[in-house]
């Protein structure tokens, strides 16, 4: 396989990863919470979309806009049963508490849609040429949605009022409250949006990967590997790190074989930890 | 837990231990294996978790490792489970050591992140390396018979691991570790050597869940990746020590209010209200190191309880409850604390951890 199918296939699968990085990030940034239940939401929805588009033969725009809203709801929901009690104590608490909602996740959805593997082969399928190189359809609309939606959400943060609050929370949320911020309100907004992101992520991942439901354990750890490398609570570095990233999993995989290739982006999670804890383009993060 | 005495418990919980094995059904037996080895993983994650603070979820990465040297020798060379295990857990702890010297570099959530990266790097490699690890298939042992001796080996493992932690909990290594959690610069500046202590700690907690991932598998009869290196066990374990914490046994919740957040809290109170450092200090010890609610009673010369009690009407908000707009002096103040922060990481201000 050329050199050029290899950075394209990789560059593609970024795309998707870029989108969940974005969502956590921001969780992150304005919460202190890492939330491990992100990929089970990302998988949730991915599944949400084959039962709405194979169980009850609605069309996949359907599901675009119904998904991404419901996942918000539930994200709301989360936020307002576990999160807001555990705000302000020990950063254990969170990691412990959304630890053990994505195990919860993993089994509901597993009770709901079994263990096996489904997909959407009808939707977005084919491929087309593109200067010499085979790029399949799903992949190329689900990267260019992704991308898409993820520089939007960073646009509202950098030039709405909106994202000047959430801005204002994740830097200082002392001070945005004193200053009249409803930083309980920006809170809960934030962490439904970036679960929105995640669900997005999900209907987006449906017509171009196998999926179940353990798929999210196998994307949170590469969207963390994602916002180590690019730097916690940097949106650009985010984005660029999701791309670079995927395209090592791509060629790694290339080389060495899927479960190999994926081992490599950990690797370079952990190198990066160790030689360069706030990652490509991270402020630097206090704990 | 008041009017029980803890040696009362464990003196029971001892006796129950030693008599189950001459009465117990199997499948209490079996049972009662699976809980300590739970126990001696809760034990072990609290020796670093818990005392030196470093929260992880990479524990099953050294209970999986564990699990395949001890299935790998007893599977190829046909040795015997206990030997298995005590191998096991020497290659924990050789492979702890330099993971140690590198991880523990790291802090908070990167370290937590870095370690639960780690146990997937593992399982991974597990699943990769098939031909030595047998891949997804797994690897099937012959099954034991009895599983008396297990259970005994266990329990003592699990005593052990209790002595340790009752030795570690009234020892000046135990108020090291612990000083290390509080603030580990700190603890550094008094003497205690606290890459040496957090290294040898999480060699340490590494030994142990080594021997029972060896010996888990053996109970089982067969390990695969997922097995090996599931991450339910993880949270199983760390939820066991955290339930025991709010309990307050062994540990001692110490109130989140280090000298740090203090000095953070009286210099911004200094800010908005404009007092002297010490001024500020007595505010803050009136207003129980709440800085909204010292703030308001600055301003407003309300007690303590009137303050809060108009915070909370106010939803909490400090500029509804004083009823002044001092939104333009703390912008001021941010845009400070902005070119502070690109000329040093280490603002004064620390918004993540004030209230």
């Amino acid at each position: 396989m050329p050199v050029a199918d290899l950075l394209v296939g990789g560059i593609l699968l970024g795309g998707v990863y870029a989108l969940m990085a974005c969502g956590l990030n921001l969780i992150f940034g304005v919460m202190r919470v890492i939330n491990f239940a992100h990929g089970d939401i990302l998988a949730i929805a991915a599944l949400s979309t084959v039962s709405i588009v194979v169980g009850l033969k609605l069309p996949f725009w359907v599901a675009v806009l119904v998904v991404p809203i419901c996942s918000a709801a539930v994200g709301a929901l989360i936020h307002l049963l576990i999160l807001r009690r555990i705000e302000g104590a020990p950063l254990i608490m969170s990691l412990l508490a959304t630890y053990a909602l994505s195990t919860i996740l993993v089994n509901v959805a597993i009770l709901i849609w079994g263990g096996g593997y489904s997909g959407l082969p009808g939707v977005l399928s084919g491929s087309i040429r593109i200067f010499d190189i085979n790029v399949s359809v799903s992949r190329l609309v689900s990267f260019a949605c992704a991308i898409g939606v993820s520089l939007a959400v960073w646009w509202v943060l950098e030039y709405t009022r909106f994202g000047r609050a959430v801005r204002s929370v994740s830097a200082a949320p002392e001070l945005a409250s004193i200053s009249g911020i409803a930083i309980e309100r920006v809170r809960l907004a934030t962490f439904a949006l970036g679960t929105a992101m995640a669900g997005f992520a999900g209907v987006l991942v449906a017509p171009a990967f196998a999926i179940d439901p353990q798929l999210g354990s196998r994307f949170i750890i590469k969207a963390f590997a994602v916002i180590i490398v690019g730097g916690m609570g940097s949106y650009p570095g985010a984005i660029l790190a999701a791309l670079l990233l995927g395209v090592i999993e791509v060629v790694g995989s290339y080389f060495a074989g899927a479960v190999i290739g994926s081992a490599f982006l950990f690797l370079l999670m952990l190198a990066v930890l160790l030689v360069r804890p706030r990652g490509l383009l991270g402020a630097g993060v206090r704990v | 837990m008041k009017g029980i005495n803890p040696l009362v418990v464990a003196g029971l919980a001892a006796i129950v231990a030693v008599v189950l094995p001459f009465i117990g059904s199997d499948y209490a037996i079996s049972f009662s294996i699976q809980l300590l080895i739970f126990l001696v993983l809760a034990f072990s994650w609290n020796w670093i978790g818990g005392y030196a603070g470093y929260t992880h979820f990479g524990q099953v990465g050294f209970f999986g490792i564990g699990a395949y040297v001890g299935s790998l020798l007893s599977f190829h060379y046909g040795m015997p489970w206990y030997l298995a295990a005590l191998v096991a857990a020497f290659a924990g702890a050789v492979v702890a050591l330099p993971l140690g010297g590198a991880m523990l570099r790291l802090k908070g959530p990167f370290f937590a992140i870095g370690m639960f990266g780690l146990a997937r790097v593992l399982e991974a490699f597990a699943l990769g390396f098939d031909s030595i690890t047998g891949g997804g298939t797994g690897i099937y042992l012959t099954p034991v018979s009895d599983l008396r001796p297990i259970y005994g080996a266990v329990a003592a493992v699990a005593f052990v691991m209790l002595l340790l932690t009752w030795k570690l909990d009234n020892s000046r290594l135990g108020l090291k570790l612990l000083a290390i959690r509080e603030d580990e610069s700190a603890a550094e500046s008094l003497g205690i050597p606290t890459t040496r202590l957090k290294i040898g700690t999480f060699v340490a907690s590494a030994i142990a869940p080594a021997a029972m991932g060896s010996i888990y598998a053996v109970y089982l009869g067969f390990i695969d990746p997922p097995t090996a290196f599931a991450s339910n066990m993880e949270l199983t374990t760390i939820a066991m020590v955290r339930i025991g914490k709010t309990y307050g046994n062994l540990m001692v919740d110490v109130q989140a209010t280090s000298e740090k957040l203090k000095d953070r809290g009286r210099r911004i109170v200094g800010i908005v209200t404009g007092l002297d450092y010490d001024a500020s200090d007595e505010l803050l010890k009136r207003a129980r190191w709440n800085v909204k609610t010292a703030i308001v009673m600055q301003k407003t010369g309300l007690s303590y309880a009137k303050a809060v009690a108009r915070l909370k009407a106010n939803e909490n908000s400090a500029r509804e409850a004083i009823g002044e707009d001092i939104e333009p002096r703390l912008r001021h103040l941010l845009k400070l604390d902005k070119t502070e922060k690109t000329e040093r990481s280490d603002s004064p201000i620390d918004p993540g951890k004030l209230d």
